[in-house]
């Protein structure tokens, strides 16, 4: 029987977030089709996630196997391609995660199947499945088709779904997974967790946060100022700390901090998804930005179409003049 | 240590407010564009370079583009490289899938250690070909390597994962990596260097070269249509000359009780 398989991710003990949302839309492109939404999950332990998976797939798929300690890429590609090989689903969905993009496009080609990453759209067109893509800085989206094929592997955009009540009673099956013997060419070596630093972003309740836009390490000068003015911190999008500019711990976004302040001021930052998917629950967001087709300003509550270099200078001086007014 | 690096030409877009499709629907209109190196090629090609400072050997740039192409390659030669090979073919239509087959024949050809690859492009982000040239080569590969030191036969990396958390693994060599923004600081390339490149030799590959043709290239995944993205919800703009704008912008602030 085909139905639509959701491949479930977890770390730390818990099912990532990516998983909830790709398996709400598996849920609904399963309904949409009367097909069967199956999920699986391979871990030590994976007990805990087959239960909570099971509120949405109708058939949950457990493998258990000390071999998957941590989420390793090898191991869950064997196990994945033979559950594809066997079930036969019209369509696996995971995720467009670290342990997706490491996985998802060496399983495509062991397996010989089409595959479309970071989807941000994924829908049935006469029976057949499509997929909208963001590209060129999300300025552009492009739909695309696959050719002809039994199975598809599609990824999806993390933070693009939202998560919807499963409201399923899954059954659970636990799979038996042979290893073969283990090669030792690719050898694991362990987790490293980021190290605490100086500044915890995560607490603070203004962010005042400066991407590429501000172009050169002495213009973090007058951005220091403004966070001053305002009771804030500095933070930062990743090419910031790429040039050396701010340290790792200022960082917001997938790879860096979620953050949830008060004001979250974004300053030269285009709003790529991997930034926005750590910001997009500030109370108030304000942009400063010179293109105006910059994607940070569909997140935004506010925003301000200009040089950043001519506003934060004016901005400083507007609230320390309000400020003194009050005081 | 023999090394290869896949590298690629992008338009770009991060500060362009005029982005139009053409009328076919297939792509955009690139003219009034700039193009530049892809970002994480940039750092693909410093890693490659820093190995090679190191441990001696040569290092190899490979494109699959048209002819204006060759300025990644130039750049690549201005860095260090002592190859640069262009299979001459535009891309701009094809997928994933078909640039890896291409690039899978012309690696195979090749004496390399270590194929490194940007993690992802940033025209289409598909964040697919270096994990898929690693299984149709049927070499070892870790994606989104921030970490990287190599010794005889072997490097030690880490890759990356959500929230800043690295995983580590030793790899036995040959093997592919795709390398992430923040592993090193690219080199500046002088006028100098890029001018003195000018002078190397470029190799151009037809197709045919590597025994492909292109009625063997079928794509796995086809563009349908480009659109503009629908206008969803937009922030309220706060118009004016920056003075004006500033002092809006601090009422607002003052008045949500945020100072
Ligand atoms: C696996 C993975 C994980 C990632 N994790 C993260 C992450 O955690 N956090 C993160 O931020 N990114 C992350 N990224 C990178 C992300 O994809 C983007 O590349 C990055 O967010 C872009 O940063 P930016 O907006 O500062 O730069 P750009 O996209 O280059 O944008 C710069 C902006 O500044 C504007 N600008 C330029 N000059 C001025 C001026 N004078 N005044 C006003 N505006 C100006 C431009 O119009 C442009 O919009 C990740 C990428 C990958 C592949
Ligand atoms: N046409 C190309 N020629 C050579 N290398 C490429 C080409 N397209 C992509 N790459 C490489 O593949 C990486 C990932 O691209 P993508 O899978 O398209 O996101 C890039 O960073 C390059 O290293």
């Amino acid at each position: 029987m085909s139905g639509i398989l959701v491949v479930a991710e977890h770390r730390n003990r818990a099912l990532a977030n990516v998983s909830y949302q790709v398996l709400s839309k598996g849920r609904q492109l399963a309904d949409q089709a009367q097909m069967e939404l199956l999920a699986v999950v391979a871990g030590s332990d994976v007990d805990a996630y087959a239960k909570e998976l099971a509120g949405w797939a109708d058939r949950v798929l457990a493998v258990k196997s000390d071999r998957l300690e941590g989420l390793l890429a090898e191991p869950c590609q064997k196990i994945i391609a033979h559950l594809i090989r066997k079930i036969k689903p019209k369509i696996t969905l995971m995720g467009h995660s670290s342990f997706a993009m490491d996985m998802a496009p060496s399983l495509s080609v062991e397996l010989g199947i089409p595959l479309a990453t970071d989807c941000i759209d994924i829908f049935w067109q006469n029976g057949d499945i499509l997929v909208t893509r963001s590209i060129y800085n999300s300025k552009v989206n492009a739909t695309y088709s696959f050719a002809q094929s039994e199975t598809v592997l599609i990824t999806g955009r993390v933070g693009e779904f939202s998560v919807e009540e499963g409201g399923r009673q899954g059954q659970i099956e636990e799979i038996e997974f042979d290893f073969e013997e283990e090669s030792d060419y690719k050898k694991f070596e362990g987790y490293l967790e980021a190290e605490a630093g100086g500044v915890d972003i995560t607490q603070a309740e203004v962010l005042v946060s400066v991407g590429r836009g501000i172009k050169d390490k002495k213009n973090l000068e007058m951005v220091e100022e403004l966070a001053r003015v305002l009771g804030g911190v500095v933070s930062c999008s990743r090419p910031v700390v790429d040039y050396g500019w701010l340290p790792s711990e200022r960082q917001v976004g997938l790879s860096g901090k979620t953050v949830q302040p008060k004001l979250y001021l974004g300053l030269g930052i285009s709003g790529a998804f991997q930034h926005v998917v750590g910001m997009k629950g500030a109370s108030i967001i304000v942009a400063i930005n010179k293109d105006a087709k910059a994607p940070i300003f569909s997140v935004a509550n506010y925003g301000i179409v200009d040089d950043l270099l001519k506003v934060v200078p004016a901005l400083v001086n507007k609230i320390s003049e309000l400020k003194g007014k009050t005081e | 240590m023999d090394i290869i690096a896949c590298i690629k030409r992008v338009p770009d877009t991060s500060e362009a407010d005029f982005i139009k499709i053409d009328p076919a629907q297939r792509d955009i209109e690139k003219d009034r564009l700039a193009f530049k190196i892809n970002n994480w090629d940039e750092y693909a090609l410093e890693a490659a370079v820093q190995l090679k400072e190191k441990l001696g050997g040569t290092l190899t740039a490979i494109t699959v583009g048209p002819e204006d192409w060759n300025e990644v390659l130039r750049r690549a030669l201005a860095m260090g490289a002592d190859n640069a090979i262009r299979i001459d073919r535009d891309v701009s239509a094809d997928d994933a899938y078909t640039v890896a087959v291409i690039l899978e024949r012309v690696i195979q050809r090749l004496s390399y250690d270590l194929v490194l690859f940007g993690a992802q492009s940033e025209d289409f982000g598909s964040g697919q070909l270096g994990a898929m040239v690693a299984e149709m080569l049927g070499i070892p590969h870790a994606t989104l390597v921030t970490v990287l030191e190599a010794e005889e036969g072997k490097v030690h990396t880490q890759r990356e994962l959500e929230a800043g958390t690295l995983q580590s693994y030793t790899i036995e060599l040959p093997a592919l990596l795709t390398v992430h923004t923040g592993i090193n600081q690219p080199r500046y390339i002088s006028l100098r260097g890029i001018r003195s490149a000018m002078q190397k030799e470029l190799q151009v590959m037809a197709l045919d070269d590597p025994g492909l043709s292109p009625e063997t290239l079928v794509p796995m995944v086809k563009l349908e249509k480009l659109e503009l993205p629908p206008k969803g919800k937009e922030a309220e703009l706060i118009a004016g000359a920056p003075e004006e704008a500033a002092e809006r912008l601090a009422k607002i602030l003052k008045d949500a009780g945020i100072f």
